[in-house]
């Protein structure tokens, strides 16, 4: 291991021990809805009645159209223009923004550019409904030190979300693991 | 009037019990709708000539539908009134276009939680690579 890979490493550590648990931001841009539903279930060729048939689901233990709990994180992606309910008065604050993606930007400089979803674990504590607004917080939990595989060598960083509705109810938690990689060259053609 | 299919009681439900194979063709199409569905618009996910860039075969399945396809795998097996207590998924190996995932699970154990009936599952999506996704499943069925 060279210095710089030592002090790389010590960096990360220090952002995983003064990371701070994030109160609930936002809502997502759009509340629990099921024209979403469609969309999710159609692609994954879902055919469960109680996210799909008003009637059928109105028999369920439910009482009504619900969405597949697995969607949970489908309610607070950012989307392909990263925006939020309402268009911001604010332009973005590219520092603050910059500072808060700390240990992404450093593993970015140091040349881990590549990332994949490695685990998630999720724990539902009610089925969403549509209409429901939520909002999430959360922290980072840890970095690993740098591994080798088959991918290329990178970092594994560990965040907790938590999922709150609109009456700042726990509705969901979630731990979810992704690794940051230096993607080998690609063979040329 | 339509009526709600049966769903699973725990009684009814064994140990050791094997869950019915779910099979998913891995299409370009599977592979882009389900990631547009979850709002992931990574380009790894759509754009075959930017995944190679990064060094991948191909584009490949974000892991959120990975975990919508065992979620799927669970309740068409078990029926519309399981309900879902918490998804734990590992990937190994990725879901490219033109392969198929094989899925399999089995009751690995139950137990009544607060009087809930609920198992623990273990599932596996492998395609042609190897095991893509390997996890658990809680989930508490009718009594």
């Amino acid at each position: 291991m060279t210095a710089e890979d030592k002090s790389l490493e010590q960096q990360l550590q220090e952002f995983v021990e003064t990371a701070k648990e994030s109160s609930p931001g936002a809502p997502g841009r759009d509340p629990v809805n099921r024209t979403m539903i469609h969309h999710w279930c159609d692609a994954v060729g879902d055919n469960d009645p109680i996210y799909l048939d008003e009637e059928l689901a109105a028999q369920s233990i439910h009482g009504g159209i619900v969405a597949p709990p697995t969607m949970l994180q489908a309610w607070s992606m950012p989307g392909l223009a990263g925006r939020g309910p309402s268009l911001p008065e604010q332009p973005l604050d590219r520092e603050a923004a910059a500072r808060s993606a700390g240990p992404i930007e450093l593993l970015h400089e140091h040349g881990y550019t590549s990332v994949v979803a490695t685990n998630c674990e999720q724990e539902y504590k009610r089925y969403l409904r549509p209409g429901d607004a939520l909002r999430t917080g959360g922290s980072l939990e840890s970095i690993s030190s740098e591994k080798k595989t088959a991918l290329g060598d990178g970092y594994f960083v560990t965040n907790r979300t938590t999922y709150w509705d609109q009456h700042d109810e726990v509705v969901a938690e979630m731990r979810f693991r992704i690794f940051w990689f230096k993607p080998r060259q690609p063979e040329k053609p | 009037m339509k009526s709600l299919p049966d769903t699973l009681n725990y009684d009814d439900v064994q140990v050791g019990e094997e869950l019915p194979e779910l099979t998913i063709e891995l299409t370009p199409t599977v592979i882009i709708s389900t990631a547009i569905a979850s709002r992931d618009y990574q380009d790894v996910h759509h754009d075959r000539d930017l995944a190679q860039q990064k060094g991948s075969k191909d584009i490949f399945m974000n892991i959120l539908s990975t975990n919508g396809f065992v979620g799927r795998f669970v309740t068409d097996w078990a029926g519309p009134n399981a309900v879902l207590k918490s998804v734990s998924i590992r990937l190994g190996v990725p879901n490219y276009p033109y392969d198929t995932m094989h899925m399999t699970g089995k009751v690995r154990g139950k137990e009544r939680v607060a009087g809930e009936g609920t198992l623990d599952l273990a599932v596996r999506g492998a395609n042609q690579l190897g095991d893509h996704v390997t996890g658990s499943v809680r989930v508490v069925l009718p009594n």
